[in-house]
């Protein structure tokens, strides 16, 4: 573990964050981006996270936004860091928010996953298409999230809480995707998030 | 702490306005006198004084609030090095380069940074004093950490090299690994937690498991002895009280505040009179508002920490100063890096208000800090705050519930994001 770390930490040279992060970051009027200034911390400037294991917030779905709120601040998508903050973005004005996060062109992660990973996630994703589209774009009848270039450790972390049944766990509306989980190994499940984070 | 090459030097310096617009304003030379207005206004501008979690990051959003306002930035230190995570430099999980980065992300937002530090602020003629020179300011953001109060201690002034805090991330931080490293197998490593309100509240704590840690694992015959002047673990004391079982050879005595330092015999003294015996010490002593708010009588009768608006973050003692960082108090927030960095994006976002003549928007810090409590397990503590009758209040506090790999990875992506969002 301290070697993945370890390895994470060097994968990135500082010019890359650098030139990454003045890219990122967007102008500040309009009423969501000053609310959004407490979010930077840890999805990176504009919402853009640099790392591997904070998700990409930029860009994201306005009616995914508020349904991740709303489970996070009622306990059902357990989160140390997000309930609280869940609360903060109920109290500041969800729709605000959703709105500055919506509007900022996802960048997707600099993280690059081996190739052969990427082939095998390929190969595999069919089973996922049927919720999460052909392109992986997802889709909101189905409430299912855009995968695309989000980091692959975020990922692959929450297909394991989906798998042990930690994200929103005993939710009735989620029973297909959590069997389905049940039934990829580990492994695959790694492949799966390289698949989906190189996709653009 | 990465040394810098001469070639290094100049490059940083000449970038943007280091020494080279120094040189460029007619004081040129190895070491320039500054002298005069050495930098004219012409249109609005901030100057900002201390380049580290609250300062760099408020010079770079005023930049990013308004382009048309010219931001200058002084800070001595060529190179920012993060205090988060150098605790991981002890045990050697980390190295400090790893932690150390340059200003060149916060020139390419033309920030004019200068690399010397304020020895005065003039409230009435919006003045800083920098040697014999000065800058002049429509509005000044102060964010200079922690000053140590040396006098608090017997013998720690005389002892400053040999006794070391490492609360400063950089030189010293280094220096107290090296003493660890070299330290006998079977010695004791002292560790001293000052009284609150210090800077970080589970620093201490987190230093405690990495030099736990590296001993258990290096030397297994030495011992940690923590001596805390306050009653209990500050900060998240039952995750730590629960990391410390897998620490057999932590010793924690709280109610112990040190008075007295002595090199020569390799002992402290508590205030109740007991002394314990040393082979490396680690001295975190007392600590104020940096010296430059202090000597501006932006601190209160304390004189120790400056008191703020909690929308604006000026200064309720001067006008047109506004205070971040560890620097304040009376907020109900730690002295952390994460909050310095959101008190600076909000002070920053406040401050384009007031000079655009609009009214500033409330807006509350949030925080967040990790504690690693081995190689690759931490913890954290959350905060949310919203703002209520102009004051901060904390909407919920949350703990994780155990420790994990998980928030030692989360820990990381903080990190990222965070030195991102300050210095890119
Ligand atoms: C060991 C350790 C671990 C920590 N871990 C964490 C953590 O995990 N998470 C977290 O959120 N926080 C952590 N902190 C706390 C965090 O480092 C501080 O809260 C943060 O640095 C405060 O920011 P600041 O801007 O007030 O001060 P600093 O970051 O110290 O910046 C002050 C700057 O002002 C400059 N300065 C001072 N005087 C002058 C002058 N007269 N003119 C010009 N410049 C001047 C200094 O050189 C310095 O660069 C930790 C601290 C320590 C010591
Ligand atoms: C202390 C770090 C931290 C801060 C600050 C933070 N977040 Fe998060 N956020 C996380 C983590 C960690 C996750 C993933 C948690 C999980 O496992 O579900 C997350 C997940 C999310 C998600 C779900 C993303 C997805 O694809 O499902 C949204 C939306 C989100 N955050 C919004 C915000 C907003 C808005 C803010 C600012 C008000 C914010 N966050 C501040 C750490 C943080
Ligand atoms: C039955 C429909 C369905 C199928 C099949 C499905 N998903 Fe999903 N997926 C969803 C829904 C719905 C969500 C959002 C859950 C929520 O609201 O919290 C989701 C969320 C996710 C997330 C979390 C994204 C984020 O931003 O947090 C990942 C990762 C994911 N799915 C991957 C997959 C993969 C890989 C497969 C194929 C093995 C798959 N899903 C198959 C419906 C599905």
């Amino acid at each position: 573990m301290r070697t993945t770390i370890r390895l994470v930490a060097g994968s990135l040279s500082l010019g890359v964050v650098l030139v990454a992060g003045v890219a990122a970051a967007g102008p500040l009027d309009g009423p969501g981006a000053a609310k959004a200034l407490a979010c930077s911390a840890c999805h990176g400037p504009g919402g853009q996270s640099p790392s591997n294991t904070m998700p990409i917030i930029a860009g994201i779905a306005p009616w995914y936004f508020k349904k991740a709120i709303e489970d996070y601040a009622g306990g059902r998508r357990p989160s140390p860091e997000m309930e609280p903050y869940a609360k903060y973005v109920i109290q500041a004005g969800v729709d605000d928010l959703a709105a500055y996060f919506t509007g900022q062109a996802r960048q997707p992660t600099a993280m690059r996953p081996d190739a052969a990973a990427i082939e095998r996630g390929r190969a595999a994703s069919k089973q996922c298409a049927i919720c999460h589209g052909e392109s992986g774009r997802g889709d909101a009848a189905k409430g299912s999230p855009d995968l695309r270039g989000q980091p692959p450790g975020y990922l692959r972390h929450q297909m394991l809480l989906f798998k042990a049944d930690r994200r929103n766990p005993a939710d009735e509306t989620l029973k297909a995707l959590k069997a389905l989980m049940k039934t990829v190994p580990d492994d695959q499940i790694g492949d799966l998030a390289a698949y989906y984070s190189s996709l653009r | 702490m990465t040394r810098l090459t001469r070639r290094e030097f100049l490059r940083t310096s000449g970038t943007g306005a280091g020494l080279g617009l120094l040189a460029a304003a007619g004081v040129a030379g190895c070491a320039p006198a500054i002298k005069g207005d050495f930098a004219p206004k012409a249109g609005r501008r901030v100057v900002v004084i201390g380049g580290g979690w609250g300062g760099a990051t408020a010079a770079k959003y005023v930049r990013l609030a308004d382009p048309s306002i010219e931001v200058v930035l002084l800070e001595p230190n060529q190179q920012f090095v993060s205090c988060p995570f150098s605790n991981l430099v002890l045990s050697g999980v980390r190295s400090i380069d790893s932690l150390t980065f340059g200003y060149g992300g916060l020139r390419s937002h033309d920030v004019k940074v200068y690399h010397a530090a304020a020895s005065a602020i003039e409230p009435d003629t919006r003045r800083v004093r920098v040697g014999e020179g000065y800058l002049e300011y429509d509005r000044l953001i102060v964010s200079p950490g922690v000053e140590f109060q040396w006098e608090q201690v017997d013998g720690l002034a005389e002892a400053q090299d040999r006794v070391l805090h490492a609360w400063k991330a950089g030189r010293q931080t280094v220096q107290l690994a090296r003493q660890l490293e070299a330290m006998p197998d079977g010695g004791v490593f002292v560790l001293t937690v000052p009284p609150v309100a210090y800077r970080c509240p589970p620093g201490p704590y987190e230093r405690a498991c990495q030099v736990a840690w590296y001993l258990k694992t290096r030397k297994p015959k030495s011992k940690l002895v923590v001596l805390d002047a306050n009653q209990n673990v500050v900060s998240k004391a039952a995750l730590f009280r629960a990391a410390w079982k897998d620490y057999p050879n932590l010793e924690y005595r709280a109610s112990n505040k040190v008075v007295k330092v002595d090199p020569s015999t390799r002992e402290v003294t508590t205030d109740f009179g007991d002394r314990v015996k040393y082979d490396v010490v680690n001295l975190i002593p007392p600590q104020r508002a940096g010296t430059i708010a202090v000597q501006a009588d932006l601190v209160g009768a304390d004189k120790r920490w400056c008191e703020v608006d909690h929308v604006t973050y000026e200064s309720v003692k001067h006008k047109n100063v506004h205070v971040v960082g560890d620097s304040t108090i009376g907020l109900p927030v730690p002295k952390s890096g994460n909050i310095a960095n959101a008190m600076g994006k909000i002070c920053a976002v406040a401050v384009v208000h007031l000079l655009n003549g609009k009214e500033v928007p409330s807006m509350a810090p949030g925080n967040t800090c990790y504690s690693w409590v081995n190689d690759r397990e931490a913890i954290a503590v959350v905060n949310a705050y919203k703002i209520e009758g102009g004051k901060v209040v904390q909407i919920e506090q949350k703990l994780t519930p155990s420790q994990s790999a998980e928030w030692a990875q989360h820990a990381d992506g903080w990190a990222r994001s965070i030195w991102q969002d300050i210095l890119a």
